[in-house]
């Protein structure tokens, strides 16, 4: 075992999948020389040469659609968008050919790909280094989109990732890179893809969250139990598509009340998602709406610290919708 | 480009490449490219009438007036070479040997098409013989093709890729992506471009400002050809030197073959933007009777040969025909099949609904 940051979790898996798998190659902006914009890749194109680690032209659509065809002949294409606020140029490339290919070949032709992803605001980056913008590919059937919340899960679900066959869209908070610290292990281990975790027990409210949130949330927890006594459980999803429903039904069917929070707008977020599962699947064992904390519906993130500030969650913001919630 | 001038320049290359290029050409190669440019019209003109006939639903794009092209860019491919095409590319399915009965399953929806039923008529695709299954954003396919040409180079394999698109493709960004990367890092590629004159209903005038689409290859530091689309030899003669250079590590080609779309773009397409005089042209530049009378110049065809042969790919139609209208549709519910390596059936089929028991507690079924 060792203490690492999210973005050592990733840069170790990397390195690992890379060693044991001659198929696994990256291609990016900026993952060669530099070793990426956050230093996800760093080391590695000493490690294994520029074939394998591969500075691409600045064409996402370029990087997308050739690591979708390179899948197909047998390799395992890592490509890293440096921003998902960049990714639109690769988009036909992900709606329509990656999440499309194994559907439309019956299976025969088949797109084990994943597209690591920086998202996230709250760091000043203004519209184009900030965006959440997840819900684009969940609505994407054939895309598995993946945000995990941990170091230990950031490597073990990127691993997974790797190795899974289905195209892989990999969402990393930047956030989330230096913020916090775990242990995990030096050794090859997997998290699986398709199962949510619950990250703190509770019996009064269940909050369901992902990514760089889901630290927000637990905090939150927290504090209502300091303050009010409440124990809050936490659900971390995980993968938002194909989503583990079960995980939160059982608990939600348990302290009947919920509350979604993430970062990306509230209009056909997973927020929206989750609220109409638990209201066609458990709706009997509610005791109160289910809230949403989300961004607002505006073009996200407007640059200047008040503006960013009003749209971006924060810990009292979760406080004050687990209060709502628990009063009703 | 005023239509006469591209009149001229097209006859003008087919006597010149017939009369200089193809000496070196084997007589039962010149045999081969015209069997297959008649089988590939056979083929599309009987699938043409099966949807009139209202035979299989949908709509199709037929290459008919194209196949110098077809044939010639992609005769004699290895299997493990990929080709990725359009929707005008159904034919070259032929060429990569995939047979006519899973190619009129394909067309007819059925269990037994390679795809089981899922992609439109015209995309079809077969992952044995590497054909890449077609989507209708245009550009797709060369763009997935240049990635699997980035494979083909890493693992240091001898294959190459034919992608094909229409001449609207090039207007595309992702084709230049796609035609930039593959030159930066050489990569065993050929660009086709079938030049048919249309995109849809858009004449190529409005297209680009260019007279050679070839010259685009320039901006990218790799070889751009134009050919006389409707000359199979020409076509043929180009397409191997591309071939070559691909397989060499040479890298990448951009090969514009000038021809004509005799229909419209798709069978509910009447193409009334077109001028009938100048369909009427290019169906004088018909590129299977040009074969045969240059065959007929090296004594190498005769009409009992041609009468044979278009016995024997009919009756193997007729065979395709009956095997596709006699397999089985898919079930309804196999549409939640092949969406990702694992099964959506329980998701999708079985949701649990969760209920407060009296005695306290919670329940679900």
């Amino acid at each position: 075992m060792a203490v690492m940051t999210y973005i050592d979790a990733i840069n170790s898996a990397l390195h690992e999948e890379m060693e044991r798998d001659p198929s696994v190659f990256i291609i990016g902006e900026d993952v060669g020389k530099m070793g990426g914009a956050f230093k996800a890749t760093k080391g590695l194109l000493e490690k294994f040469g520029s074939e394998r680690v591969i500075d691409s032209p600045l064409a996402e659509g370029a990087i997308i659609s050739s690591s979708i065809g390179a899948a197909m002949a047998g390799m395992r294409p890592v490509p890293e968008i440096q921003f998902v606020d960049f990714i639109t140029p690769g988009m036909d490339a992900l709606t329509q050919q990656a999440a499309k290919l194994r559907y439309r070949s019956a299976g025969t032709q088949t797109c084990p790909m994943t597209v690591r992803v920086c998202y996230g605001g709250g760091v000043g980056g203004g519209l184009y280094h900030s965006q959440s913008n997840t819900s684009w590919f969940i609505h994407c059937p054939g895309l598995v989109v993946v945000a995990p919340s941990t170091p230990y899960d950031a490597k073990g679900m990127l691993k997974s990732a790797i190795r899974n066959d289905d195209p892989v869209m990999f969402f990393e908070h930047k956030k989330l890179y230096r913020s916090i610290k775990e242990e995990v292990p030096q050794e090859d281990y997997t998290v699986p893809l398709l199962k949510a975790a619950v990250r703190r027990k509770g019996t009064d409210l269940t909050a369901v969250s992902y990514g760089y949130t889901l630290q927000l949330t637990l905090q939150a927890a927290e504090q209502v139990r300091k303050k009010l006594g409440a124990e809050i459980e936490v659900i971390d999803l995980r993968t938002l598509s194909p989503l583990d429903t079960d995980t939160f039904l059982e608990s939600v069917a348990k302290t009947n009340r919920a509350v979604v929070v993430h970062e990306d707008n509230r209009t056909l977020g997973i927020g929206a998602e989750v609220s109409a599962v638990i209201a066609e699947q458990a709706f009997d064992c509610l005791d109160a709406p289910i809230l949403r904390v989300t961004a607002p519906d505006v073009p996200l993130l407007p640059a200047a610290a008040e503006l960013e500030h009003f749209c971006t969650l924060s810990v009292e913001k979760i406080v004050a919708a687990i209060e709502r919630t628990l009063d009703r | 480009m005023p239509l006469g001038a591209e009149m001229a320049i097209a006859s003008q290359s087919m006597e010149t490449l017939h009369r200089e290029g193809s000496q070196q050409l084997d007589p039962e190669l010149l045999r081969r490219l015209y069997s297959y440019m008649l089988r590939c019209r056979l083929v599309e003109e009987r699938i043409r009438v099966l949807y009139r006939q209202g035979r299989f639903a949908g709509n199709y794009f037929a290459a008919v007036g194209q196949e110098a092209t077809e044939v010639g860019t992609t005769l004699d491919l290895l299997p493990e070479d990929t080709v990725g095409g359009s929707h005008r590319n159904f034919v070259t399915n032929i060429m990569k040997g995939v047979p006519l009965t899973l190619l009129f399953a394909h067309i007819y929806g059925r269990k037994t098409s390679p795809d089981q039923g899922r992609s439109a008529p015209a995309h079809c695709g077969y992952a044995p013989l590497n054909v890449i299954t077609p989507a209708s954003t245009i550009a797709a396919q060369q763009n997935i093709g240049t990635g699997i040409a980035l494979a083909y180079k890493m693992q240091k394999k001898p294959n190459v890729v034919v992608a094909l698109t229409g001449e609207g493709a090039t207007s595309l960004g992702l084709w230049h992506e796609a035609v930039n990367f593959a030159a930066v890092h050489k990569l065993p590629i050929i660009f086709v471009i079938e030049n048919n004159g249309y995109a849809e209903s858009v004449p190529v005038s409005l297209q680009t400002a260019i007279e050679d689409l070839s010259s685009k290859a320039a901006g990218y530091g790799i070889p751009g050809v134009t050919v006389d689309g409707n000359d199979v030899v020409a076509v043929y003669t180009a397409m191997r030197e591309a071939i070559d250079r691909a397989r060499s590590g040479a890298g990448a080609t951009l090969l514009e073959c000038k021809t004509y779309r005799w229909y419209g773009h798709s069978e509910i397409d009447p193409a009334k933007y077109r001028d009938p005089a100048e369909v009427e042209y290019w169906k004088s530049r018909d590129p299977i009777p040009a074969m045969e009378r240059y065959l007929a110049t090296r004594n190498l065809w005769s009409d009992q040969w041609k009468q044979e042969l278009t016995a024997e790919i009919n009756r193997e139609v007729d065979e395709a025909i009956k095997f596709a209208e006699s397999s089985p549709k898919p079930q309804e519910d196999e549409a939640l099949d092949h969406v990702y390596s694992f099964s959506i059936r329980d998701r999708e089929l079985k949701r649990k609904i969760w209920s407060p028991k009296p005695e306290g507690g919670t329940s679900w079924r």
